[in-house]
């Protein structure tokens, strides 16, 4: 293969995965302080029917983005506040989301429904784009796609390397000792799993600003699951999430390709990461109970589930 | 006061109530009248013969995958893999109906043991996964019900593929013998509410007069206390799994016997998920998820009438269940019902 043939290969699953990207890291971080935002296939909907709608009412791609953050903040803050104020479980309010703002979204979007409107326009950047490979591949292209790359490395260094990432982590694996330590659990709790949700809501207009212009019905179908998915796959790490992103982008350029000759490819496409989501559960747990591996080793190769995911901290 | 006006049943109309109310606000901020809303789903489901019937047919779907989820509940365990299991369970009924035994008088039975077979035995994986693999049962559903969906397409383009082309659109239709007959003229599913009808006074006799429901029950509420006894908490799980998968499997039977007669894609239409928040409204109590479902059915043949009377769109009958759904987990635990009715018999003078 020419290396122009890679180049163009490696831009195009570049930039189809940004969305994915986006969203997986946004949900890594509220998953990672212990909120599952089970929503985020309706979220997913919504958000990227709102970015899409405010972009082509205002003709202003950057509105977009910004209210579809917006919004998936708010949803994310609800969620929140059902759990950590009201104490009802995450998953029942996730998963009635979910159902709601997936309607919600083909309800509200009907009149923006294969419309024509705005979308992010790709750049150009002279000299440097002719660094072989990452100059056709990362740098020409647009501000979503280095979006999606600094999230990646931005969230990895925030959780890894700094203080507040470390009382992030604290709270996700176990609120009560942080609780003891002085840590405000509720407030990281908010903010995080809020600012997980705001991720989300770029990722949702990204979809639709970006990699599948426009808006239809059930415009990102079955993305919101699969993204629940490459998380967990990633063993709640954005670094081997965003692989798992670009590894599905890879398929469906794939996919894209042989059409032609499997037949039914595109359909069973969707449903890959889900054995694979089970097996890596799998293979987390089956690893926990070796003791000769080393901790870092463990969640470097299985990755690392946050002790508290999912449950609900009420100060006993 | 009599029984009847007891407490808790006081409590649970006002919150329902509150939650239709705030409902019918969103509604409004939607733009859409609740009153002209609700006027037509009830004329659409209730008036009309046909109409009548598709609610019998989806009220059973619907309280068979909250039955589902209800039994599992009771061992806190989610089930999110209710889709899944339904999905298998009318690949066993087609499986059946596709078979030499499609066109005799055997195929509805069979159709009912298979689906119970196969759904069961997708519940049973569940569990496996989570008791033997420690697999969060909420992520190991939902894996487990992609895996079904992708099972069906394979079946549906591959070895059940239609005479002559494969297409996604389905099978080809199953013998009429295998069809669940409608008992007189006026299309009355018998079928389908025998089916939901018995796994209710079952699931009842279970859970109220057997050691089996007391047990299901207990793994739930403590599993340290289960293991001192002696029992394994791990066999009560994977057992709680096996009915939840073989009662909705029941429900993947209706879906092939009463309305498509065949295997599409995605046959079970989100039924299974809609029951996990029926079986969460009617605080998993088994004739409550019956009269959820009931209304919820009414609201999803209703949907029709809204979109040919008013020009609504299909996706406001969701909408209204989803909302109901979400207002009612807030009110009840933000207890706003409880100080309202404690407000207003306090004004009143009673005690």
């Amino acid at each position: 293969m020419a290396i122009v043939e890679v180049e163009i290969i490696l831009a195009a699953i570049i930039s189809m995965s940004a969305p994915l990207v986006l969203a997986v890291v946004g949900e890594t971080i509220s998953e990672r302080v212990g909120i599952v935002n089970l929503s985020l296939e309706g979220s997913l909907l919504i958000t990227a029917m709102i970015g899409f709608a405010v972009a082509s009412i205002t003709g202003s791609v950057l509105l977009g983005f910004i209210a579809a953050a917006l919004l998936g903040g708010i949803i994310a803050l609800l969620i929140c506040f059902a759990n950590i104020t009201l104490y009802i479980n995450m998953i029942a309010v996730g998963f009635t989301l979910t159902i709601l703002l997936g309607k919600l979204s083909s309800y509200l979007g009907q009149p923006f429904v294969r419309i024509p409107g705005p979308y992010v326009p790709q750049i150009e950047v002279p000299w440097l784009d002719e660094i072989p490979i990452i100059g056709k591949a990362v740098i020409d292209q647009n501000v979503v796609v280095w979006l999606s790359i600094a999230s990646i490395i931005i969230a990895w260094w925030f959780l890894y390397k700094t203080k507040s990432g470390l009382a992030l982590n604290a709270v996700g694996e176990n609120p009560y000792s942080a609780d003891a330590r002085g840590i405000n659990v509720k407030f990281i709790k908010y903010f995080y799993g809020t600012l997980g949700g705001a991720i989300v809501g770029m990722a949702g207009a990204s979809f639709s600003l970006h990699s599948i212009y426009g808006w239809s019905n059930g415009h990102t179908l079955n993305y919101g699951w699969i993204c629940l998915a490459i998380v967990i796959f990633g063993g709640w790490n954005p670094v081997r999430g965003a692989i798992g992103a670009y590894a599905f982008g890879g398929l469906q350029i794939m996919a894209l390709k042989l059409q032609g000759v499997i037949f039914g490819l595109s359909q069973v496409l969707p449903l890959i990461p889900f054995p694979l989501m089970i097996m890596s559960l799998i293979l987390i747990q089956y690893s926990q109970d070796k003791q000769f591996i080393p901790n870092r080793v463990r969640s470097i190769l299985f990755g690392n589930q946050p002790e508290h995911l999912g449950n609900t901290f009420k100060r006993r | 006061m009599t029984k009847f006006y007891s407490r808790d049943v006081l409590e649970n109309l006002m919150a329902f109530a509150l939650a239709v109310f705030l409902t019918s606000i969103f509604l409004l901020l939607l733009g859409v009248s609740p009153w002209s809303a609700f006027v037509a789903i009830l004329e659409g489901s209730i008036l009309g013969l046909d109409n009548l019937s598709r609610v019998l047919v989806i009220t059973s779907i619907m309280s068979l995958s909250a039955f589902a989820l209800i039994v599992t509940f009771s061992c806190n365990m989610w089930n999110i893999g209710v889709e899944g299991q339904m999905m298998l369970g009318s690949i066993g009924a087609v499986f059946v109906a596709r078979s030499l035994i499609g066109d005799t008088l055997l195929a509805i039975p069979l159709m009912i043991i298979v689906s119970m077979l196969f759904g069961g035995i997708f519940g049973l994986i569940c569990g496996l996964l989570k008791t033997k693999g420690s697999v969060h049962e909420i992520f190991a559903g939902l894996g487990l019900d992609f895996v079904a969906a992708g099972l069906i397409v394979y079946l549906v383009i591959g070895p059940w593929k239609k005479e002559g082309i494969a297409s996604t659109s389905g099978t080809d239709i199953i013998p009429e013998m295998s069809w669940f007959p409608h008992l007189f003229d006026f299309k009355f599913p018998v079928i389908p509410i025998l089916l939901f009808g018995s796994m209710y006074l079952i699931l009842r006799f279970i859970y109220s007069k057997t050691s089996l429901g007391l047990k299901l029950k207990s793994v739930g509420s403590n599993t340290n206390a289960f293991s001192r006894l002696g029992l394994s908490p791990d066999m009560y799980i994977l057992l709680g799994f096996l009915i939840a998968g073989a009662v909705v499997g029941l429900a993947g039977a209706i879906q092939v016997g009463s309305i498509y007669h065949k295997l599409v894609p995605y046959i079970s239409g989100g039924y299974g998920f809609l029951g996990i928040l029926i079986a969460l409204v009617s605080g998993r109590k088994l004739f409550i998820a019956i009269v959820v479902s009931a209304f919820f059915a009414c609201l999803v043949v209703g949907g029709s009438t809204l979109q040919i009377k008013l020009g609504l769109h299909a996706s406001l009958p969701g909408i209204i269940q989803a909302s109901i759904v979400l207002f009612w987990l807030m009110i009840k635990a933000s207890s706003i019902h409880i100080k309202l009715i404690n407000a207003v018999s306090k004004s009143y003078g009673h005690s």
